[in-house]
Order: C-alpha cells, then structure tokens, then sequence
C-alpha cells in the first residue's frame, strides 16, 4: 500500500478543521428542541427499554454523526490517493498476437493449446482497466488483424472466442509488421490524445500467445512494441505426422501404381502406427509400422492400375496433434496433351507418327508452318501456356514458349543456353539412356544419321543418345519446363538425312515425347506439395468461362477467369482434396496437405529464447508490477455513505 | 378556556339527556326521599311483600282482611323509594390540560352531563376534584334548581398540581363513606401508577366507573426529531430522539397502558371506559354510555 500526497500543507490544514466542525455542529444542533407533554410517563416508559444498552443507545443516536464522520475519512483517504502493487497489466496499449498454426491445435495442453492461449488472453483483457486499448492479431503464415485497438472490451472478447484454428503453417514475420505498424500509428480510440506528435502513443505491450514453434526474425522493426512471449507448450508431447504422401507409377510397370508415404515421430519414444490407405473412400490397405523418434519411416503401398482414384492415409496415432495424421493424394487420367507442331515444311513422318491411334489418344495435335512463330496468336498464345508440347521442327522461335518443347533438327534460341558443334557427318549412335522415360523400349541400333550437329545441351541438361561426334538427343530443363532437343532432323524435302523416320522406334519415341513432355507424368507429383495457404495456379480451365473450386467440405469458391494469365486459386485452407470445376465439369483435382515437420514438430523449442528483430526475448510472464489506484472505489463509497445519511435523515429510520 | 365563552351544555343537549337517568347496578340507601328504590322497605305506595306480625311493628300496615280470614297477624311492606348519590370525582391535574378540547374540558362536559341527569332525577350530586384544597370542595347539589350552581362549580376547575391519584382518592374515600355511583374522569398518568388510587376505589361497596380521557396527541403523538420531552406536572425531562421505531414502540406501551387500566377495573367490578377528546361530547353520553349502561 503506498500514498500519494495530492495536498499542500495548508490545504491539509483546512481540511483537518473540518472533522471538529463536524463535531462541534452536531453538538449544537444536540441542543433538543423543549417539547412540553402532558406526561412522560409513556415516553419514559417507551425508551426504558432502550436505555439499556445505553451505549449502543447513544450509538445510535449519534449515527448521523458518525456517518458524516466516515465520510470524510473516505474523503480524506481518496485525496490520500492510496494504491498498491498489483501483478495487473501496465502500459495503456496492449497487442495480442495468438498463434493459430497448426502446430496450435495440439491436445497436450487440454483442450488445445489455441484454447489455451485464447484463455491467457482472456484473462488479460480481464486485467484491463477502463481506458486502456487492446488490439487482436492472429497469425498462422499470414496475419490477420481481428479486432482493431479498441477499449470495448466486450467486443474483443467476442472477437477472440472467434478466432479459429487454422491449418497453416506458421511465419511471424508479418504479423510483427502488421502490428508494429498498426501500434506505431496513432490508433482511432485515443486519436483525441496522441494527435499531437507530442503525445505520440507510448510502446505498446505485444503478447506473443505462440507454442514458440516460429523462425527467428531478424528484419523486425520492434521500436513501437514492446514484445513480451508467453509459450504454451504441454509436459512430454506426442505427435507422429504423415510427412509426405505420393502416388506414382511403379518403375518398370506401367500398370501398378505405388503410394509413397513418409511417417515421422516426434515424441520421446517409438511409436506403433497404424496406416489404413482409403481409396475412393473404401479402406484399401493398411500397414503397421513402429516410427522411432527423429527418423523418418517411408512406407509404400501398391494398387492396382487405375484411372482415377482418391487416397486418402490415415494414421492411427493416439497422438497430441490430429491434424497432420491424415494425408491425401489423387491419381488423375491422363488428359490429352496440347501439341502444336510447328514445321518449316510439313513433315510427313512425324505428321504420321502422331496420328496413330495411341498418338490421337495422348494428344490433341495441331499444324503450324514456321511463319506462324512471328505472329502475335503464336506471340499470346506461347506466353499464356496454351500448350503442353511445342515441337519445333527445322526451325526456331524467337521467344521460347511457356510449354515443354522438342526440337528436331534445330536448337532453342541462344539464351536458353544449348549449343551446337559444327556439322559431323554420319555420327554413330553409340548409347542412349534407356531409363529415361523418352528413351524408354526404343532400340536404335539400326538407325543411320546422314549429319548432325552435335548438341552441348545447358547446365543440367541430360544427354539421352549419344554418338561418335557427340550427343545427338539431350533434356534440359527451363523454368519449371523441359526442352528436349534432337541434333538431326527426321525428314527433309531435298534428301532423306536418316532412316530413323523407317524404323519401328520412332513412333515408339513420338508417343514417349508424347506421355513425357506432353504431361503423362502430370500425376500428383508434378504439381509438388501444396500447403495450406497456398496459392494454386489452375492449369486446365485456358478456355473455361466460369471457374469454381470445390473443397475439401463441397462447399464451391468462384474464380474469376482472366485474359491470357492462368488464374490462382488462394482458399486452401483446408486439408483435403480440391476440385477445379470448368463449366460444372471436373478439369483438375489438387490435394492440399500439411507436411510440415516444423509444424508437426509439437515438442518445445530447443533454446527459450526468440529473436525478434534486434532484441532477445525470453518467454515471461505477462504482467508486471503496477500501482493500482483505488480512489474511485472510495470516492463511490463515500457516494453510498452519503446516500445512506440522507435516507435516514429523511425516513428516520435509526432501526 | 373556552368555559366560559361557552356554556359546558347547549340546551339542545339538555332537552336530549333530560329523558335519561342515571342507572346504578347496585340498589344504595339513600338518606333521604328520592326516585331510587331503597333496599329498605317503606312508605311508598308500591307494594312489596307480606311478613309476620312481630309487637313492636307499626299496626298502620296490618292487612286486616288477612287476619279476617286466617285470624292471623301479617304485616303489608311496601317499596321504598330514596335518593342516588353520584360522584363525580374530576382529576384536575396539569397534565389535564392538554387537547384540543383539552381533556378537562371534555370532562367538565362529562360531569355536567351526568350531573344533569343526575339532579333531574332528585340524585345527590356531589363534584370532587382530585388534588384540590380541602376548602375549596364544593357543596352537594341536588335538585334541577342546583344545575346552574353545578355548571358555576365546574368551570371554576383548572389544572393545576400534580396528578396524584393514590392520595386524592384516598381523601376522598375518607370524606365520602356512602354509598352510591362514583365516576372517576382522569387520565391515569400517574407515574406512581393508577392501581393504588384505584384500590381505594375497588374497596368501596360503590358502582364505580372510571372513564380515562385522552387527547389525540397522547394516542398519536404528532412528534418527529430528537426533542427534550417536559413533563407538564412535575417539569421532569427525557430527550428523546422520535423516530418511527420509537413511536411504534409509544404505541405499544400506550396499548398495554390502557390494556392493563381496563384490566384492573374490570376484575375488580369497576366499569372502564377510554374516551378520547376526539369522539364528540353528545354522542359519548347518547351513544356509548348508553350502551355501557351508566345512562338509560
């Protein structure tokens, strides 16, 4: 308990004369008026009783008195301005920033740790006297600011019992900016104050209500907050996460798919799993494994060969966090790849080769001459990645185009970085690379090549048939695309320059070029892992009007289709399978899965401490000290004395 | 006092009570002839009973057609019919002085109306004031001639002295052995208590009645706030503080006050009556002593 003295000497003075004259006033007004009555008797008879206790008696009677004795000591005691030290929150300005990744959603502090932390905050808007602002920030990869600096308390606690658990990932980069500037500025519920630049706001208090599962921040700028870390984190958490989940074509046979799965632990100990694989909704298979701590566990599945199916893993855990033991994969039909056929003459054997029946089945073929590259359609449509494949046939574009490409008997331009050596005559072919998907069943021991320009294909580039003079066929990669480029050509109008276009494997190779850079590999591994949160460019809906994205839960999201850019679909927020629907029909499906070991990683961090920005931040309790004064309390007390003296003055009612 | 602006009786109350008398429930020898049948038997023209002939016994009352027939002496006795003394014994203390009417105004009033019914009647009215000199006690009246000697008698009284109830009854028991009515008007706040001064009365072979009279003020005291209280005989002081508690507490003891005078009276054969100045004069007398029997 401490004082604060808010008098001058002489003003104490004046106010020490007071009690006296309270004193003394009531005994003059004691001076009872004389009441003449016929007799006593009765009256004295009356008040015998009360005689009795005849100190309670004066009591009693002198209750007026003693009421306005006490209320000036409430008085005098306000204007003593009594406070005490209190654990309660200090500083006016308050920013609660609540981790809501997935790692949150962890049972090891019941019910969850976003409970928890939603609990904390609770309780500090509790502590938070009238006149103090608070502002509500969620973030999980991305910051969402809840509830602006407001002083409506109840609004805030609405706000945070609304906050949701997300599925994201967990990056408190931009909610430190988001409240760092929403802090510095001059916030709408004390703009009155702070207008002045004198007044600028003081530091804001930052909660950071987090399991700590977040990367160290080093570009903070922290000067307007003042950053204060409460970790939430349960005795000895358990969590074993499906990491990572694939389905591909076995090696070797095309008609049995594998399913990939990556089991981690992060719990103390080794734990049996159990993995049911569903396919369609239907439990497939399932496999028992025991997952020891820290060591990734692969496991694989074999299905049988299938168009176009649903996975779904679940594992059987008994764990602390649920949402990364489920995982999803989808198996798509091929879809008949985009081919444009750009040629500086029409060339019948490829002509031929791509309007076999398996090659109509794999692909949608068009025919263009060479003058079609310097068009602006060529120009549009090569940027908007109209095409899966562009085979350039003796000739070569200026701009390469957002699409896989096979050149025939000609080079990408110069900036990709393929080269050419001077003109060898009869190169013998030496080698291919037979596991290779392009060179897969191709035999070409019998094939002869008149000349060729043997290819030094870019850095990361893959030569797939090589000869005396060098590499005739080479694979490189380009921006996520793959130029494939062969240092012949297949057919000429002035002469024959090899007899590959008469042998058995050159159809073969069209339809590998077909399946490989034409997007048969497009499985659910092409399009690598999608996370929560992430933005996901829709490929197949180039010509679709209206574009609808159905999630996890069949509930439908519009995306608007835009001219000549592959619209992005941003609402994945749920684990699950998606499906892109172009005009009501299914043109894609995507999976968005956790698989994040710094998310599923529950277990504590390893050194306490954060860096934010310049500053070290251990994990501490939220309040602090401070002076709580209590002069209002007294001053509505005194109110009540008051009104408590003037209702028995009025009624007389002593009891 | 308004006694004598105002006459204690307006005529048309004296026509009204003229057709009442005064009932006793007793039967007194009187000592002289009046309206009132005697316990004795005599001279009057009611016949009462027969009784034997023993010698001594006046022969003028022989029944000679009796002793014609049995041949046996009987003695005729009639009724005798004598006079009723009343008396009005006024307690004249201060604390009478009170009320609007005050209350020994009001029992001026009382005392003229019975002592009017009284004289009409042939009774023997006899007014005594408690705590007054012996000198100053006035005559008994009698007669309807003595009305205006009575009601001259009467409003000479003022409070004056103390209420002392035990010693002015005693004297007046002493003064006043006959028999007769006795009606006592006090108020009985007598801080000595009312039972002694009663006693006296209780052991007296009287009808007595005792009717206590008080003021509005005394039955709802108009009083708020802390007062000095003045006792208006003996100048004694309380300060009391009136609040609603205390005055429910008055009330309570004023119950049991009055509770334990009507008590008092009634086991000892005495007739009580609680009139207060608010009850207006003429239907007292009409009305209420009617029903109780003192009038009819």
């Amino acid at each position: 308990m401490q004082w604060t003295n808010l008098l001058s000497w002489w003003q104490w003075g004046v106010l020490a004369t007071v009690p006296p004259a309270i004193v003394l006033l009531y005994f003059l007004r004691l001076r009872r008026a004389p009441q003449e009555v016929p007799s006593t008797y009765l009256w004295l008879k009356s008040i015998e009783d009360l005689h009795v206790n005849s100190l309670w008696q004066r009591l009693r009677r002198s209750l007026l008195l003693f009421l306005q004795l006490l209320l000036l000591a409430l008085l005098i005691l306000a204007l003593l301005g009594p406070s005490w030290r209190a654990s309660a929150l200090s500083g006016g300005r308050y920013v609660f920033l609540i981790d809501t990744s997935a790692s949150m959603a962890a049972k090891d502090v019941a019910p969850t740790r976003l409970d928890e932390a939603k609990r904390r905050v609770a309780a500090l808007l509790e502590e938070m006297r009238s006149g103090d602002v608070a502002m509500l920030v969620s973030f999980s990869d991305q910051a969402r600011v809840e509830q602006p600096f407001t002083d409506n308390r109840h609004e805030l606690r609405r706000r945070l019992a609304a906050i949701e658990q997300t599925a994201h990932r967990t990056s408190i980069a931009e909610a430190l900016n988001v409240a760092a500037g929403l802090a510095g500025a001059n916030s709408p519920g004390t703009d009155a104050e702070t207008a002045a630049p004198a007044n600028r706001p003081a530091r804001a208090q930052m909660f950071i209500i987090s399991d700590g599962k977040f990367a160290d921040v080093t570009k903070a700028s922290l000067s307007a907050v003042e950053p204060i870390l409460q970790t939430i984190v349960g005795d000895g958490p358990r969590n074993v996460a499906i990491t990572q989940l694939d389905a591909r074509r076995k090696e070797g046979s095309l008609d049995v798919w594998q399913v990939f799965a990556r089991v981690e632990n992060f719990g103390p100990a080794a734990a049996p799993v159990q993995l049911d694989l569903y396919v369609d909704g239907n439990l497939a298979d399932a496999q028992q494994v025991s997952v020891t701590p820290d060591k990734p566990t692969g496991v694989v599945f074999d299905l049988p060969d299938t168009e176009k199916a649903s996975l779904e893993l679940r594992a059987i855990t008994g764990d602390h966090l649920d949402i990364d033991d489920r995982a999803w994969a989808v198996i798509d039909p091929p879809r008949r790849a985009k081919v444009v056929v750009v040629s500086r003459t029409p060339n019948e054997p490829l002509e031929f080769a791509l309007s076999t029946e398996s090659g109509q089945l794999l692909a949608d073929t068009t025919y263009q001459s060479a003058a079609w590259l310097d068009t602006r359609e060529y120009a549009s449509q090569a940027a908007a990645g109209e095409f899966d494949l562009c085979i350039f046939d003796r000739c070569q574009p200026r701009e390469m185009p957002q699409a896989n490409t096979l050149f025939l008997g000609a080079i990408p331009p110069e900036s990709t970085g393929w080269k050419s050596e001077p003109l060898a005559d009869v190169p013998q072919i030496i080698d291919t690379d037979r596991a290779h998907p392009l060179m897969q069943l191709l035999e070409l021991g019998d094939v002869l090549v008149r000349e060729a320009t043997p290819l030094v294909p870019p850095p990361g580039g893959t030569v797939l048939m090589h000869s005396s003079a060098g590499p005739l066929l080479a694979v490189a990669p380009r921006q996520g695309y793959e130029d494939a480029v062969l240092a012949f050509p297949i057919f000429d109008d002035d002469e024959v320059p090899t007899n590959w276009p008469l042998r058995l494997s050159f159809p073969l190779f069209t339809l590998n070029a077909l399946e490989y850079l034409g997007g048969r590999g497009l499985d659910v591994t092409s399009r690598g892992a999608i996370g929560p949160g992430d933005n996901v460019t829709l490929e197949q809906v180039r010509t679709a009007r209206q574009i609808e994205v159905k999630d996890p839960q069949a509930r439908l999201v519009r995306v608007e289709p835009k001219e000549a850019v592959r619209p992005i679909f941003d609402g994945t927020d749920r684990l699950g399978i998606y499906e892109v629907l172009a005009d009501g029909k299914v043109a894609e499906r995507f999976t968005v899965n956790l698989f994040d070991p710094a998310e599923s990683d529950i277990r504590p961090r390893v050194e306490a401490a954060v860096k934010l920005g310049q500053a070290e931040i251990q994990p501490g309790e939220a309040t602090r000290p401070s002076r709580r004064h209590v002069w209002k309390f007294i001053l509505l007390g005194t109110l009540g004395v008051l009104l408590a003296e003037w209702y028995i003055y009025h009624r007389r009612v002593y009891w | 006092m308004a006694t004598a602006a105002q006459p204690l009786l307006s005529p048309e109350l004296l026509a009204r009570l003229e057709r009442l008398e005064l009932v006793s429930r007793k039967i007194f020898r009187g000592r002289m002839k009046g309206d009132r049948r005697s316990p004795r038997m005599g001279q009057s023209i009611e016949f009462a009973d027969f009784r034997p002939y023993v010698p001594g016994d006046d022969l003028r009352f022989l029944d000679w057609n009796l002793y014609a027939r049995l041949d046996r002496l009987f003695l005729k006795m009639f009724l005798e019919e004598e006079d009723l003394h009343l008396y009005l014994v006024i307690d004249a203390s201060r604390s009478m002085g009170f009320g609007t009417p005050t209350k020994l105004e009001y029992a001026k009033q009382l005392a003229a109306a019975l002592g009017f019914i009284g004289l009409i009647r042939s009774d023997r009215i006899k007014v005594e004031i408690l705590g007054a000199p012996p000198g100053s006690q006035a005559p008994a009246f009698r007669g309807r001639a003595s009305l205006w000697r009575l009601m001259e008698h009467l409003a000479t009284i003022e409070p004056t002295g103390e209420t002392d109830l035990a010693a002015g009854m005693k004297r007046f028991c002493l003064r006043n052995p006959g028999q007769g009515i006795v009606i006592l008007l006090s108020d009985l706040l007598d801080k000595q208590g009312f039972e002694e001064g009663l006693r006296y009365l209780a052991a007296r072979p009287v009808d007595a009645y005792v009717i206590q009279v008080l003021s509005a003020e005394e039955l709802d005291p108009p009083l708020v706030g802390d007062l000095l209280l003045v006792d208006s005989e003996d100048g004694d002081k309380a300060d009391v503080t009136v609040s609603a508690p205390l005055l429910k507490r008055y009330r309570k003891t004023l119950d049991t006050f009055l509770s334990s005078a009507r008590d008092y009276c009634v086991r000892r054969g005495m007739t009580y009556l609680l009139a207060t100045n608010q009850v207006p004069f003429d239907s007292l007398i009409t009305g209420y002593l009617r029903s109780r029997g003192l009038v009819r």
